[in-house]
């Protein structure tokens, strides 16, 4: 346990003594909160749009900046492997599971600073637009917000030990704007229907945003919240254990 | 007891031979150097040796341990010092030397203690809080080595620990490996014939994947029949001959 924790510390100092972690990280979901609320108010009452009212805004703002931690998981798992860190570091008494905790571990670390400054935020303009936005709901969305930080976190994993450092990025670039448009942080799809709501609901992210955004305001019925968290908390399962076995045989074939 | 004991050691990859049956045997507390051009096998090798390649063919031995069948027991007991630095570039030198102490299990009071120490022992204190993507390259291979040294290992693997440094780095590289002598276990790949020459006790010479000659630099200059390593080295590489003192 001792070299996860160890390799977890390592990986803590790398990320946050990097710049863009904090651009992306923590300073990107409070500009977008804080320009999408702009946008809303300048968006007539008689559009009915409500996509961007804080109440349903902080939910997808807390998701879409998990998509960036993803864009972080990958870049500093393929940017060690490019590199032979990683490959001084398998002649030492690590095991994979150290490994793969230690690249894990700091992401949710990452996860929980971010989210709790997108809630900070998202409270007081909430406060400043007299919206109804309660303290136990947006704590609620932090802790339900998890399972999705884990898919990301898997996303970020898997593309990190399938694609080299230059590749990687671009992948996890194509995943944020999948995230971002088809899990319904930008427009309603439940609204919109059709075809574009069929083919949200194949994929995993519009349960993420679902799940949060019913946590933040306090909606546990079943399809508003249990049946999007059973969905991302299967899919995060998956795609995370893909992840690990996709980094385990990557570390037996550097070990050929 | 032996620290290296390897018999008919091979490594092929798809059609290139990289290590062909080689056998050698290194003994305790010696600083022993694999000599050979680019490409020769030194690399790979010292790769087969710290469990980071398996072998194709052959038998191998690290400080009594089985490389294929105990790479745990050979990894917690050994320390490698990579070609390429290999070091966590946004983490300061104290750092990098506190993350390798807790890897190996050291804590507390011993880790501090081991930390200073390496320090000490490197002449790190100028640069003990600069983030190692700053530092130069001889201080990064300074770093590089008391890295693969604070787990008090008893064989190090040092692979080209002088490469691209300045002379004046170099130097002092050299005055830092002899210290260590008779300390511990030093296995060293260079193609600089004076490295060698000035910090062996054994040298073994490297060609296309094979030991062509292996003993002290006079048993090696006795066999060659030539003055001074890389004479040696050349009379050796260029007849291609297999000798063993």
């Amino acid at each position: 346990m001792h070299r996860l924790l160890a390799f977890t510390e390592r990986n803590r100092k790398e990320i946050l003594r990097d710049p863009l972690s904090y651009i992306f990280c923590l300073g990107f979901p409070l500009v977008m909160l804080i320009i999408m609320t702009l946008v809303d108010q300048s968006i007539p009452k008689e559009a009915g749009m409500t996509v961007f009212h804080i109440e349903n805004l902080a939910g997808g703002i807390l998701v879409f900046a998990q998509t960036f931690i993803m864009l972080f998981t990958a870049i500093t798992v393929a940017k060690d492997r490019s590199g032979s860190f990683l490959i001084r570091m398998y002649a030492t008494p690590m095991t994979s599971r150290d490994f793969i905790g230690g690249y894990i571990l700091p992401m949710l670390l990452l996860y929980l600073i971010q989210a709790l400054i997108t809630v900070i935020t998202a409270f007081i303009i909430a406060l400043i637009t007299k919206a109804d936005l309660k303290i136990s709901g947006l704590i609620l969305g932090i802790v339900l917000g998890l399972p999705s930080a884990v898919l990301f976190i898997g996303f970020g994993l898997l593309a990190g030990t399938l694609f080299n450092e230059k590749a990687a990025p671009g992948m996890c670039s194509i995943l944020i704007s999948l995230g971002s448009f088809l899990g319904c942080i930008w427009f309603d799809a439940d609204a919109t229907g059709g075809v574009m709501l069929k083919i949200c609901r194949c994929l995993p992210f519009y349960y993420c945003t679902k799940t949060v955004r019913a946590a933040m305001q306090l909606q546990f019925t079943g399809n508003a919240f249990w049946k999007p968290l059973a969905i991302v908390s299967i899919c995060a399962v998956v795609i995370l254990t893909l992840a690990i076995l996709a980094f385990r045989r990557r570390m037996r074939a550097d070990l050929a | 007891m032996k620290a290296i004991e390897i018999k008919g050691l091979t490594k092929r990859y798809k059609t290139k031979v990289a290590v062909d049956h080689m056998d050698l045997t290194v003994e305790e507390g010696e600083l022993f150097s694999l000599l050979g051009v680019n490409g020769a096998g030194k690399t790979t090798t010292i790769r087969m040796l710290s469990c980071l390649s398996e072998p194709t063919e052959g038998e191998a031995h690290v400080l009594g341990f089985d490389v294929r069948t105990q790479p745990n027991e050979v990894k917690a007991r050994i320390g490698i010092s990579p070609q390429d630095t290999a070091v966590a570039d946004n983490l300061t030198v104290r750092e990098n030397l506190e993350f390798m102490a807790a890897v190996y299990g050291k804590h507390g009071t011993q880790a501090k203690e081991k930390v200073e120490e390496m320090i000490r022992i490197f002449r790190m204190e100028e640069v003990a809080h600069t983030r190692a993507k700053t530092l130069s390259g001889g201080w990064k291979r300074k770093l590089s080595i008391a890295m693969a040294l604070i787990g008090a290992p008893k064989l190090l693997f040092l692979d080209e620990p002088t490469l691209g440094l300045d002379v004046l780095a170099r130097r002092e590289l050299w005055q830092a490996i002899e210290a260590m002598k008779g300390k511990i276990t030093i296995v060293l790949t260079t193609h600089y014939m004076e490295e060698a020459e000035q910090l062996s006790d054994r040298i073994a010479i490297l060609i296309d994947g094979r030991i062509c000659a292996v003993g002290t630099l006079a048993e090696i200059e006795a066999i060659s029949g030539q003055k001074g390593l890389e004479n040696a080295f050349v009379e050796i590489a260029g007849k291609g001959r297999t000798i063993d003192a």
